[in-house]
């Protein structure tokens, strides 16, 4: 019931309101008028007084001056001009219709100057304002001027009512929104104060008994426990809810940097392009790829930083009307702006909802120069090898040719023999092809023995001899008295050997010699091979053990038929036996090639084969 | 008819004297050289009627050689054979844009050789 009181409150407060509000309308509407008939009387009544009393006043009693002031004033709250004399005596009049100019005496202080009053109302018309001074022109003894205008009405707040009645209106509007709001909040508390009213006046009255009392503010301290218990849940749904929308933020936050951070820290660049083909993400790791600063990638139009056109053509082709959504197509190319990098760029259309909705393109830069670089090594590789294989079968082809039309003995056994060469050759090189190939994938184990080096040493030498004789060379066997045992796979040992006497031989001139030694040293034995022949460039000497590589002399291994693989073969299987090859060279001179094994000492009971 | 010069450039030593024996036997007069520059300085000292070259060849190789000998000498009007082992048809582009420029296919066959360059002669006659 407090409540519709307080109601009801407010809506007199709100008439109130508009009550005050019209009428100080009213006042200030009055006011103004007021003052415009007073500008008015004033002003005509300082014209007329100056105007010569003949004018005013004439004989037949109807002034021309006075008819105009009549013309133009007539319609307006104007009621009437009189001129008469001292004793209120009229010389000349003129009045609005439905006026008349009262007879009232003019007060005793006109004489003085210029005055003004108001005349009550007679007869129904509306009370009058009068504004009076003397005429200047005193021929005709003392005369007045009066000019009389009706007392302004409320008739002018009529066209103000549409206005004031939206005010009204805006009034009523806002009360019951504001009494809705207000009786929500504040029912605990009025509850409650209602609670504490019953309260007071139950300990006000005497005489009551204390059980009931202590009852009542049980109660009271219950509700008041639930008022407050309201407001705290209330407070606290409030900072949960904020708390839960900050948290959810932060959350979302973390996410999408750690989801940036790990875009950022994948190995391959990350491109994203909106559908109309601009990029609007890139990862850090497109920069070095591409060789171009991130600033001109990121919002840039393509054509203004994209100079690679394998590229453009792949961006092309997930933007404008030429766009193919479905599929993702994948390039290789080498970057304008790096050198020596070779790069693939895959591009993935981005789409969600089940392909519903698109997002643009992804596409992902990796650097494939290694791939790149073995793929083309495995090319040259082929074609070196194939070369090899096909020119002494060219040579083959030719003497065969030539032995069976020439009859020339000489001739003939110099095919033979060129023909075998090269068969020997081809052999050579299948062989260590083979054992190449099986060394680097690692499926050539060697099986380690201890083993004194004195019977292969001479075998290797009883092979060399013919061939040697051959090219008018000599071979020379210097071996101590006694060769300390080594851990050695003989059948690989004996592959290394032989290329090291196969390249003395190749390599000499006629005339020369080759001398296979060994020696004990320190924890060593040292087998070296050493020959008389063109000897090797220093320049040369750091990448003889390459794979492939020849010494590119005019008339030296090319015309010799190497193959650049009998030395890089030596060297893989001395490594394999944890011991070092090392070459010792003087152009013109002669090499020395030296193998150093480390000495197994014996233990106890080994046989030594 | 005055003899005819050929010049043999290979850097594979047996072909040459397979080549030289085969073409002297019909009575051209062979010069060797066994790489782009000892060509270059042959052709210096006698101009040949054909050049047949090597691709593959360590020091001056085939395909800068060729180019530089029909240029060096742009009013001769010689033939150029080029031996290739290589079959793949990307590695003869650049001999296309050589004029009066032709492939020999390795294995070469001297008999060939021999019956291509009577061809080649009697044309010319």
């Amino acid at each position: 019931m407090k409540l519709n009181r307080i109601g009801i409150i407010l809506i007199a407060c709100a008439l109130a309101a508009i009550t005050l509000v019209v009428a100080l309308l009213v006042v200030r509407q009055q006011a103004s008028q007021a003052a415009q008939v007073r500008n008015k009387g004033v002003g005509l009544v300082k014209a007329l007084s100056t105007v010569p009393m003949a004018l005013l006043a004439d004989s037949s009693g109807r002034s021309g001056v006075l008819a105009a002031v009549l013309a133009s004033n007539d319609g307006s709250d104007f009621a009437y001009v009189t001129i008469g004399d001292a004793t209120g005596r009229t010389l000349a009049e003129i009045a609005g219709s439905g006026s008349i100019a009262p007879a009232t005496p003019l007060p005793a202080d006109a004489q003085a100057g210029f005055g003004e009053r108001t005349l009550p109302a007679t007869g129904g018309s509306a009370p009058l304002r009068e504004f009076y001074g003397p005429l200047a022109d005193a021929s005709g003894g003392k005369a007045f001027v009066r000019v009389g205008f009706h007392q302004p009405g409320f008739t002018v707040l009529a066209q103000d009512v549409s206005f004031l009645a939206l005010l009204a209106l805006m009034m009523f509007l806002v009360v019951p929104v504001m009494y809705v709001v207000i009786k929500r909040e504040m029912a605990p508390l009025a509850a409650l104060s209602q609670q504490l009213r019953g309260q007071l006046r139950q300990l006000a009255a005497p005489g009551r008994p204390d059980q009931a009392g202590a009852d009542d503010m049980r109660e009271l301290i219950a509700n008041m426990q639930h008022y407050l218990d309201q407001a705290g849940a209330r407070i606290v749904q409030l900072e949960e809810g904020s708390l839960n929308t900050t948290a959810d933020n932060r959350l979302l936050q973390y996410g999408s940097k750690k989801l940036n951070a790990a875009l950022q820290s994948l190995p391959d660049g990350l491109l994203m392009l909106d559908p109309a083909g601009d990029v609007t993400f890139a990862s850090g790791k497109v920069e070095p790829l591409l060789g171009i600063p991130m600033d001109q990638i990121l919002g840039q139009p393509l054509d203004a930083w994209c100079c690679d056109p394998a590229l453009r053509t792949l961006f092309g082709r997930y933007s404008g009307d030429l766009r193919d959504n479905a599929r993702s197509h994948k390039i290789d190319f080498a970057p304008q702006n790096v050198e020596g990098r070779q790069l693939s760029a895959t591009a993935q259309p981005l789409s969600g909802g089940h392909g519903t909705m698109s997002f643009g393109t992804l596409v992902v830069l990796r650097d494939v120069t290694r791939e790149y670089l073995a793929r083309q090594a495995g090319n040259d590789f082929v074609a070196h090898v194939s070369h090899e294989l096909k020119s002494p079968l060219n040579v083959i082809g030719m003497y065969a040719e030539m032995l069976a039309d020439s009859d020339d003995e000489s001739m003939r056994v110099e095919s033979l023999n060129v023909i075998q060469d090269e068969i020997e050759r081809m052999n050579a090189l299948v062989g260590n092809l083979l054992n190449v190939s099986k060394l680097e994938t690692g499926s050539m184990s060697p099986e380690r023995n201890r083993v004194r080096l004195d019977d292969m040493l001479r075998d290797a030498y009883e092979q060399a001899l013919p061939r040697a004789e051959g090219k008018q060379l000599r071979v020379l066997l210097d071996l101590p008295r006694e060769l300390e045992a080594v851990a050695i796979d003989k059948d690989l040992f004996r592959i290394a050997l032989n290329n090291l006497l196969t390249n003395a031989i190749k390599y000499n001139r006629p005339g020369g010699s080759v001398t296979l030694a060994a020696r004990n040293e320190d924890n060593e034995i040292v087998i070296s091979v050493r020959d008389t022949g063109i000897g090797i460039a220093p320049e040369a000497q750091d990448r003889i053990f390459e794979k492939f590589y020849r010494v590119s002399e005019a008339g030296a291994a090319t015309q010799r038929g190497g193959h650049g693989l009998g030395l890089y073969l030596a060297a893989q299987i001395v490594e394999l036996h944890h011991g070092r090859l090392v070459v010792e060279s003087e152009p013109g001179v002669g090499s020395t090639f030296s193998v150093h094994l480390k000495i197994v000492s014996a233990p106890a009971g080994a046989a030594v084969l | 008819m005055s003899a005819r010069h050929i010049l043999l450039v290979d850097d594979e030593p047996h072909v040459l004297r397979v080549l030289r024996l085969s073409l002297e036997r019909e009575g051209y007069i062979v010069a060797t050289a066994n790489d782009g520059n000892a060509a270059l300085a042959a052709m210096a000292q006698q101009l040949p009627d054909v050049l047949i070259s090597d691709i593959q060849m360590d020091g001056m190789d085939g395909r800068t050689l060729c180019p530089l000998a029909r240029a060096t000498y742009p009013d001769h009007p010689f033939l150029i054979l080029v031996m290739t082992s290589m079959t793949a048809l990307d590695e003869r582009a650049w001999a296309r844009e050589l004029a009066n420029t032709e492939f020999l296919e390795k294995p070469l066959s001297p008999r060939q050789l021999v019956a291509r360059l009577s061809r080649h002669f009697a044309a010319l006659a």
